[in-house]
């Protein structure tokens, strides 16, 4: 008995240290299967906080390309305007409430370069930001919400592992799943799009619309290369229209149908 | 130990800041990522107890998680660096061990026996980190090419922060 103790305590420094990895790597599992505690809530009250102060820096000296961005929105804006098409005015009151909000944010601290890589905007549930809600740049879609506190929210992006997207060749409709593979943050891959399918370097992907969190035909980006894999599916890389280094401000898109959608959904599955 | 941590209060908040509000900031492409915070657990004083050393890493790593959402993953590796420690130091001993009141610097033990020191605590930190980070083996080589750039460039970083903001 006494050689065990004395042998516990020769090594109590290896328990101390199988202790303290086993609750990393619980901490580790558990956050990326999207539970969250209170403790994570006010943290990201006070990095938010913190980043917000240290980013008006960066802000101030990136004012000319927001300036650009800016003029070639309202530029955009100005033509969608003058283009003849379903317009706002012939839709119903309620049409409209059920069309998707738009509401800005600014991306108060990112990383671009890891491979767990996270953004956090400076609008929370106090503005109407909740989890699960899409977010896209003017040059494409950025991610989505993971998880909110009052004032800010953390964004999970495409260039993370974790995200996965229903995309789709504009220009045929066929649709697979739009994931990161690690490497640069401007390309993801788009798997399971059938190998009979008319693929061309420069094609459009956008949203599919099935997923309920982003409307359809949102710009994903283009495609830059393709090769055909076992099982005769295609891999095809695809250069995101997101430049996520630059990336200052964002939308974040409420939509109004997707409780709606979920709830068929889910009644469906039972 | 009370002076230990008195002491050492201050540098740990400076290294979690630098690291997160500076060096987090600073886009050097994917293969290069510093992790300066790591030269907290270097610096500590040679007469650390063990337990303690382990029970600060995984504090300083879980602050550093705190800001970039990625909760547990540098206080493994950190966790597991302070772990090799004592290690390290022994292989590394001068012929006649360490002595009495002088901590682990260039001021007290040369450039070479830091550089060495700190290249090999940094370099198994960073592969904890690195592979912990991407979950498999599947990249092995690609990993580990960003595993060795890191590591240099966060020592650079360490050893200059030796003559600039540390040097006695």
């Amino acid at each position: 008995m006494r050689s065990l103790l004395r042998l516990l305590k020769k090594y109590s420094y290896i328990l101390v240290f199988l202790l303290l990895e086993v609750i990393a790597i619980l901490l580790l599992s558990n956050h990326n299967h999207y539970q969250h505690s209170r403790i994570l809530n006010t943290n990201r009250e006070i990095t938010g906080w913190i980043f917000d102060k240290v980013d008006g820096a960066r802000e101030y000296l990136s004012l000319k390309e927001t300036n650009e961005i800016l003029v070639q929105e309202n530029a955009t804006l100005r033509n969608k305007l003058a283009s003849p098409g379903p317009s706002i005015a012939k839709l119903s009151p309620e049409e409209i409430q059920r069309l998707n909000y738009y509401s800005p944010a600014r991306i108060v601290h990112s990383s671009v370069y890891k491979q767990l890589n996270y953004l956090t905007i400076n609008k929370g549930r106090k503005q109407g930001v909740t989890r699960d809600m899409a977010v896209i740049s003017e040059q494409g879609i950025v991610g989505i919400v993971l998880e909110s506190s009052p004032n800010f929210s953390t964004i999970l992006p495409i260039i993370n592992p974790d995200f996965r997207l229903s995309a789709k060749l504009q220009k045929n409709n066929f649709a697979g799943i739009l994931q990161w593979d690690g490497n640069s943050p401007n390309q993801a891959i788009l798997n399971e799009i059938p190998y009979h399918v008319d693929v061309q370097i420069g094609d459009s992907i956008v949203t599919s619309g099935f997923s309920a969190i982003f409307p359809e035909g949102l710009h994903v980006g283009t495609i830059s290369d393709f090769s055909l894999q076992e099982g005769n599916f295609f891999e095809i890389r695809v250069l995101l229209g997101t430049d996520f280094s630059t990336l200052f401000y964002v939308n974040v898109i409420k939509n109004f149908l997707q409780e709606e959608q979920r709830e068929l959904e889910e009644k469906t599955n039972e | 130990m009370i002076r230990i941590v008195g002491r050492n209060i201050i540098r740990f908040l400076v290294v979690i800041l630098f690291q997160v509000l500076v060096l987090d900031n600073i886009q050097m492409g994917g293969y290069l990522n510093p992790y300066f915070y790591v030269l907290f657990i270097i610096l500590m004083p040679f007469e650390t107890p063990r337990w303690f050393m382990l029970i600060t890493a995984f504090i300083l790593g879980l602050s550093v998680d705190l800001f970039t959402n990625t909760l547990g993953m540098h206080a493994a590796a950190t966790v597991f660096m302070a772990l090799l420690r004592p290690w390290i130091l022994n292989i590394f001993a001068p012929r006649d061990g360490y002595e009495p009141d002088t901590f682990p610097r260039i001021f007290f033990y040369g450039f070479n026996w830091f550089l060495r020191y700190s290249l090999v605590m940094v370099f198994f930190h960073h592969l904890a980190l690195f592979y912990i980070e991407v979950f498999h083996f599947q990249d092995f080589l690609s990993t580990f090419l960003r595993v060795i750039l890191s590591t240099l460039v966060t020592t650079s970083t360490i050893i200059l922060s030796q003559y600039f903001i540390f040097r006695k």
